[in-house]
């Protein structure tokens, strides 16, 4: 098959259009020299695809009223099990200061509004103070909206499906060149290069049975990252949202949140035979940490072990149905048009991949490994640790989106030239993008239902050596007949199981190294937890993991979490601070 | 429980820019199963060409949305049940847009409306500053916040009878956007939001049909946001004229 690349240049190529890509692009233009081009390309519409938008929570900032940055930097460490790079950390809550500032008074969002005109603030479970900015339970429509707006009015280069399946290096493997995609609309290749580029695809652990993110997030970036050589870390803490909702196989709807604040108002959980069962698991109840409600419902779900029952139910009309629908129009509307009665009935749900903790590693400022590439948002590994709490994912995409923007545009006044690629490497990535073209066209949806089943039963919500190790047994058999199996390239326009095949390659890839690093990590933190390791080990000498591909084969390592700012057991709050100030229930 | 149901069959338009048929699929029925899952099913169980669109899954991202028996709707969000007439569905791309390739279209038109509209903030004050306080339940306050759940579906725009007839027509959903900076405090020069607006294919081309209020899924009305634009281009037009004399 005879294959033609499109080659353009540009100077600084952003992949990804949420929170980070957005505000990368914003500050890339503001920092960098007058006539630096700038390109935004994407998977989906800009503005339109990504997970950004979908958050319903808000945005955690330390705005005063008691609250400090060194007040949400704690929690941050607490939440992660003393896994985070502190320094990031760090950044994240002193930076999203400014970041939120800059949202109301530069990108025209509205948050919502105290009676005398101040922001709200609410406090989500894992937080020790009102700190959650938020617009209704749609905050991430305003952000995204007002983004998309700002940059859609700029001059931005625009690439749109534009999907980027090749991280390129130069020749001597020393720095990037560039990055390669598919015009998805045409289904040719284009070669872009730049001086540098940020990556925000934004993970999106859509491996499992049942997921959040949107549809077009397929691990890609860091399926690129890893197969360019770099190290990615906390490759095995994927957070899992309680209460998905359960529709069945056959509908998307299936995986989609129900919101954390039903629980909050008092929504209960019941089994299968109609019991509350929270409390058997914590004395919070329902109102207890996302992994711990997921572990929760996931364990009662193995109780009961009925393939005519699945789930388990979450029920709110004790509180009212008129009082659910007013308290809740969007869930309670949402739910109606999929054919449940969240207000007056119960609606069955399961835990559902919602988060990707790790990602590529990168310093305080986006920089990697490779010289170039810049990495922010969910792709980048560190801020959060073992385990990230509601409200610190859009402040950490927006706030490290912005900081790669400005840090391009300080270090592409150093870059001469744009770099040339290694071309034995483009060809490769071509050739791994076509390889289904020149195969018998198969069935790509029922591997990915097999690897879906695979990850869930065995590198799931509570986890053991022996499933992981079938894990991998499974993936590496998924992987060997994805490579045997076809698509028809008869018309490479818009043709979106070529596209299911391509997410399926990134996603076996990352799945390998979720069950690779959870049998690295002998303990059990935050978002990972193992039946045969329950205990979360020594704080002191607590470590990540770090995995790689060397030479084809994946290594995974474990290195030392440095504690740059606070050891545990101490703490940086001045002495006499009292613990929370969120008013007890 | 699922019970054995007939097939439906779900007539789906196929083709490339302008030219294009209906083909006929026999999709079985399910619980639970919106259009979007219809089409997805077609996809991958019947014939892998198929072209559509989406993300979210949820009603947030505004990409999905196709005309479903003649009437603009997020796929997503629909259930069958509510358009499943003698057992069928005909499908078929977003109207007023072009055509990439079967259900998916080209939304830049839309989108270079909602930037020609004006529709974007510009700053007032420094990230350096502190955040404008905003009392949150004056009657300005609640008019800008009546339109800002918009996700830009393009719904309105392809219920819109006008935008059909008006290539250059900006459309309910970049006006109603439009609107909403009017209204916003933080907005200052609020001459210059009416001026984008009132130009040749601006909110006096509306005939009021208000097919765009009755079609949005999020039950916003931009109708009532043009209505708004009309009167307050008006007034702010004698007002310069007064000033003139």
């Amino acid at each position: 098959m005879k294959v033609q690349i499109e080659r353009l240049d540009t100077d600084i190529l952003i992949l990804g259009s949420g929170g980070a890509g957005l505000f990368a692009a914003l500050h890339a233009q503001e920092s960098a020299p007058p006539g630096t081009r700038i390109t935004l390309a994407v998977k989906g519409l800009i503005g339109k695809c990504g997970c950004t938008r979908m958050v319903q929570g808000g945005y955690n900032v330390a705005l005063g009223g008691g609250d400090t940055v060194e007040r949400h930097f704690m929690d941050t460490i607490n939440g992660g099990k003393w896994l985070p790079n502190q320094d990031m950390a760090w950044r994240l809550c002193e930076q999203a200061v400014v970041r939120i500032r800059e949202l109301e008074n530069e990108i025209g969002c509205y948050f919502d509004r105290n009676p005398d005109g101040t922001l709200h603030q609410k406090a989500f479970a894992g937080q020790t103070a009102d700190r959650t900015v938020h617009k209704g339970d749609l905050t991430g429509i305003e952000i995204i909206n007002r983004l998309m707006e700002q940059v859609l009015s700029r001059p931005i280069e625009k690439l749109q499906e534009h999907r980027a399946i090749g991280l390129i290096p130069t020749k001597d493997g020393a720095a990037l060149a560039g990055v390669l995609f598919i015009d998805m609309r045409t289904g040719g290749f284009r070669f872009v290069r730049a001086k540098c580029v940020m990556m925000g695809t934004g993970g999106g652990p859509t491996m499992y049975k049942y997921h959040t993110p949107s549809g077009d997030k397929t691990m890609d970036g860091l399926a690129m990252a890893l197969r360019v050589g770099l190290p990615l870390r906390d490759m095995e803490m994927v957070q899992f949202h309680p209460t998905g909702l359960l529709a069945g196989d056959h509908t998307r709807m299936t995986g989609t949140v129900l919101e954390e604040g039903l629980r909050g108002a008092g929504g209960q959980l019941l089994n299968a035979r109609g019991n509350r069962f929270m409390f058997e698991y914590d004395s919070r109840g329902e109102r207890a940490t996302r992994d711990v409600v997921s572990r929760g419902i996931y364990s009662e779900m193995r109780k009961n072990n009925d393939p005519a029952q699945i789930g388990m139910f979450i029920s709110m009309s004790h509180l009212g149905p008129d009082n659910v629908r007013k308290k809740f129009p969007g869930m309670v509307k949402r739910c109606a048009d999929s054919g449940f009665d969240l207000a007056a009935g119960k609606v069955e749900v399961v835990p559902t991949a919602h988060y990707f903790m790790g990602g590529v590693i990168v310093d305080p400022d986006t920089r990697t490994a490779l010289h170039g590439l810049y990495v922010a948002g969910e792709d980048a590994g560190g801020a959060h640790g073992s385990n990230r709490l509601g409200g610190n994912g859009v402040a950490n995409s927006t706030v490290f989106g912005g900081v790669a923007g400005d840090t391009m545009g300080v270090d592409i006044r150093t870059m001469k030239a744009l770099r040339d690629p290694d071309e034995s490497v483009l060809a490769a990535e071509v050739g791994r993008a076509i390889h289904p073209l020149a195969v018998k066209p198969g069935n790509v949806q029922a591997l990915r239902h097999n690897l879906q089943e695979a990850m869930w039963e065995d590198a799931g919500v509570t986890r053991t050596g022996f499933g992981m190790k079938r894990a991998l047994n499974r993936i590496a058999e998924i992987r060997n007949k994805l490579a045997a199996t076809g698509v028809d390239g008869g018309n490479l326009a818009f043709n979106l199981t070529w596209h299911d095949w391509l997410n399926m390659a990134s996603l076996t890839e990352i799945s390998e190294v979720i069950a690779a690093a959870g049998i690295a990590r002998e303990n059990s933190r935050g978002a990972h937890f193992r039946e045969d390791f329950p205990e979360p080990g020594d704080l002191d000498t607590s470590y990540f993991t770090v995995a790689r591909r060397v030479h084809g084969e994946l290594e995974v390592s474990r290195e030392p979490v440095l504690f740059t700012i606070v050891r545990p057991g101490e703490t940086i709050l001045p002495a006499g601070e009292p613990e929370t100030l969120v008013a007890a229930h | 429980m699922t019970e054995a149901r007939a097939n439906m069959m779900i007539s789906v338009w196929r083709g490339m820019g302008s030219t294009g048929k209906f083909e006929t699929f026999e999709v079985p029925a399910q619980d639970n199963q919106t259009v979007l899952d219809v089409v997805t099913w077609i996809q991958q169980a019947a014939d892998p060409s198929l072209s559509y669109r989406y993300a979210c899954r949820v009603g947030m991202c505004g990409s999905c949305a196709m005309m479903v028996n003649g009437q603009p709707r997020w796929t997503c969000r629909t259930h069958v049940k509510r358009v499943l007439r003698d057992n069928q569905i005909e499908i078929a791309p977003l109207r007023n847009l072009p055509v990439i390739k079967d259900l998916a279209t080209d939304m830049d038109p839309f989108f270079d409306k909602w930037v020609k509209a004006g529709g974007v903030h510009r700053a007032s004050r420094s990230r350096d500053m502190p955040i404008q306080e905003v009392k949150p339940d004056t009657a300005q306050r609640q008019a800008a916040d009546n339109g800002i759940e918009c996700i830009n579906c393009a719904v309105c725009y392809a219920a819109c009878d006008t935008v059909s007839s008006n290539r250059d027509y900006l459309g309910p959903a970049a006006l109603q956007r439009a609107w909403t900076l009017f209204n916003d405090e933080k907005v200052v020069d609020k001459q210059a939001v009416l001026d984008a607006v009132s130009g040749s294919g601006g909110c006096h081309n509306c005939h009021t049909q208000g097919s765009c209020t009755k079609f949005c899924p999020n039950d916003l009305d931009p109708l009532g946001s043009i209505a708004g634009l009309k009167r307050e281009t008006a007034k702010s037009f004698f007002r310069r004229g007064s000033k003139q004399c």
